[in-house]
């Protein structure tokens, strides 16, 4: 069977394969097809209040027995400075203008909290079997309280230095994230985005450096993948695009035509949605704003202005403004139900290990 | 038991392990070596320097093991006689890189060697099996020199679908070791193309420096760009850019090229110096992603030793049994 089971073993979960937290594209719904299914199912809950995240998961608890994953930022808070917050306004006004809004109208700031003492008391309640964070781990207080619930932690590594510094400082496991990745870049020790390995040189290098299991990410959707991550030393895989077009998903019905027509060259990674670097599909404000831009605001910031943007223009049917997030491999998603996915991916998996065996 | 692969099959190697034609460091010492340990040496004719090609050509002449001759393709195309100079020396094939191989297929083929294009995307695949190719390379971002964008979890498989078992597919890009190996013939390749794993071997013809400090760099390391492209008045056609080790220059110029190309001449000058100096804060090492994995400066037999040893057990299901040859 599977030539490596730390990861199974430590998760206690039938298959090494993680469901890819994404936050706004899914919820209890994609975690309970991929649970059942074996996989680990990962809820994103670093846009979620304390009352929606018990409701989320007490659904998943309700519907199924298995192991659970929440997923949490943890970046450092930057305020948005006034001169900041205008030079990004004035970047959008022809848009604002274009879709009869009012600039100087007063908007919701974007909702993206670290990790903190409110959340970590939500984590002590609900008990998740493993908790994963994105940008680095939260301060020594908090995460050995996360661990003190019984909690596994795991954590994104975009460099063999964030492996090793994840390791160093207490992580269960690590998440090899390669480029190709869809999604926040979860980089916390560097800026460097054109410095980023791809996922398959990345994950033998970091599989040499920690002793913790390691879990490949980027790029991978099919049991070739999968396969492959394994022979470069990963004892599992994150997989994420692959599951944008499941019907458990909550991707729009625009979002859905977009990810349909997308392939391999359709993503980029841009800093203009958020102010972090992520990858998503290339859209309107990508393509003429960035896909870096310097006036981007620090994260979460970039996201303010945009809110109303985004809604305007979804209201006509377009995703001009829309971060949909995906990786290299979007073009590999496929409109099945996610349990079923999750099977094939195993068994595929299995297969080509097996046929190459010899 | 070596493992058998159509590849290894077409070319009569014993192992599915390809030498990247580095320019100036893959000379035939490097090929021989290779090629003696029972994989593939391609030298490296790059831009196609008569002198240079006569020389190690020469000493190539009789040698009995299979070996190829790589080319620039578009620089090939400015002195198309450098095509008949590699032929005379007998090799088993032609590899062409960036750039259409039409032109070349058929003297390359009544010649009796076999075509071996490597390949960024698939309208380069199409076009390469369209003029005849016999093997297809597909090079992702990982690698080191010059490519393009995407990356070989994504690239391999789709040339593999592509070529749909009329033709082997080499991997090539960010692999330096066994588990490269089987990882790329788990998403259907049929072998692997090594470069900067090569320059840091014994027979590589690369300064000291440069391969100490391949030895040295981590993953993070590298960065592809048109930097050192432009520093040296060298221009290349898109979509190529070519990956090195971030050095001092690098980390000056990123993100400032359009000054670089205001500059160019001054700087052109400077980095020539340095190149001839072999001052790597300023001259590039050319290196891909591969570059954590690498930590030692063996023989190339040796290299391609452990790389068929550990990909075999990898592919067995025999983990954590990093063995080496020596």
């Amino acid at each position: 069977m599977w030539p490596d089971r730390r990861l199974i073993d430590l998760f206690k979960t039938e298959l090494p394969i993680v469901l890819a937290p994404m936050a706004g594209a899914m919820d209890a719904e994609l975690v309970i097809a991929v649970a059942e299914a074996g996989g680990l199912g990962s809820l994103p809950s670093a846009l979620l209040s304390p009352e929606k995240a018990r409701e989320q998961v007490q659904i998943i608890r309700q519907r199924v027995r298995a192991p659970l994953n929440m997923n949490f930022f943890c970046h450092t808070p930057i305020d948005l400075t006034k001169e900041a917050e205008a030079r990004w306004k004035q970047r959008l006004t022809g848009y604002y203008t274009e879709h009869g809004l009012d600039p100087a109208a007063p908007v919701n700031a974007a909702n993206r909290a670290p990790f903190d003492a409110a959340f970590c008391e939500v984590v002590e309640e609900l008990k998740p079997e493993i908790v994963s964070f994105h940008f680095g781990l939260p301060e020594p207080s908090l995460l050995k309280r996360v661990k003190a619930a019984g909690c596994l932690v795991i954590s994104s590594a975009t460099t063999v230095k964030e492996a090793v510094w994840l390791e160093q400082h207490g992580v269960d496991a690590v998440i090899a994230q390669g480029a190709e990745a869809g999604g926040h870049r979860g980089m916390f020790l560097t800026d460097k985005i054109s410095e980023q390995p791809g996922t398959f040189a990345l994950v033998p290098q970091v599989a040499d450096a920690v002793k913790v299991p390691v879990i490949a990410a980027g790029g991978i959707a099919d049991g070739r993948g999968i396969a492959a991550a394994f022979a470069l030393g990963a004892s599992g895989v994150q997989v994420g695009s692959a599951y944008l077009r499941c019907p458990e998903s909550k991707i729009s019905a625009g979002g859905r035509k977009a990810l349909a027509e997308a392939h391999d060259d359709s993503t980029v990674i841009t800093n203009v949605m958020t102010g972090r670097p992520a990858r998503g599909v290339q859209n309107r404000l990508m393509r003429e704003a960035g896909p870096i831009s310097p006036d981007a605001p620090p994260f979460p910031h970039a996201a303010t202005a945009l809110a109303p943007l985004k809604a305007a223009a979804e209201k006509q049917g377009k995703v001009d403004f829309t971060n949909l997030w995906a990786g290299q491999a979007v073009a590999l998603g496929r409109e099945v139900p996610a349990a079923e996915l999750t099977r094939d991916l195993a068994k595929s998996a299995l297969a080509r290990m097996k046929a190459l065996a010899g | 038991m070596p493992i058998t692969t159509p590849l290894t099959q077409l070319l009569g190697i014993t192992h599915p392990i390809l030498l990247a034609p580095m320019d100036v460091i893959a000379g035939c010492r490097l090929v021989k070596a290779v090629s003696h340990a029972g994989g593939f040496g391609v030298l490296g004719g790059g831009y196609g320097e008569r002198a240079w090609l006569e020389r190690e050509t020469a000493k190539l002449a009789g040698f009995a093991a299979p070996f190829g001759i790589g080319f620039i393709t578009w620089s090939l195309a400015k002195r198309p006689e450098l095509l008949d100079i590699a032929l005379a020396a007998k090799p088993s094939a032609i590899m062409l890189s960036f750039g259409d191989p039409a032109p070349f297929a058929s003297r390359i083929k009544s010649a009796g060697a076999r075509l071996i294009c490597q390949v960024q995307d698939e309208a380069m695949a199409r076009q390469a099996l369209d003029a005849g190719a016999d093997v297809l390379i597909a090079q992702g971002t990982e690698a080191g020199g010059h490519g393009a964008t995407r990356t070989t979890v994504d690239l391999v498989p789709a040339i593999v679908d592509l070529a749909a078992g009329r033709v082997p597919v080499v991997a090539a890009g960010g692999i330096a070791d066994g588990r490269g190996l089987a990882a790329m013939m788990m998403l259907g390749a049929s072998g692997v193309l090594l470069g900067t794993r090569f320059y840091a071997s014994q027979e590589a013809d690369g300064a000291d420096e440069a391969k100490r400090r391949i030895c040295a760099a981590t993953s993070g390391s590298t960065v592809r760009g048109i930097v050192f492209d432009l520093s040296r008045n060298n221009v290349w056609p898109a979509p190529f850019t070519g990956r090195c080790l971030v050095n001092d220059h690098a980390r000056r110029w990123i993100g400032r090229e359009v000054e670089l190309m205001q500059n160019v001449a001054a700087v052109a000058a400077d980095y020539a110096v340095a190149r001839e100096a072999g001052n790597f804060d300023i001259a590039a090492v050319i290196a891909g992603e591969a570059v954590g994995l690498i930590h030692d400066i063996p023989p190339a037999a040796e290299i391609v030793e452990r790389i068929a040893v550990e990909a075999e057990q990898v592919l067995a299901g025999r983990r954590n049994s990093i063995v080496s040859a020596a």
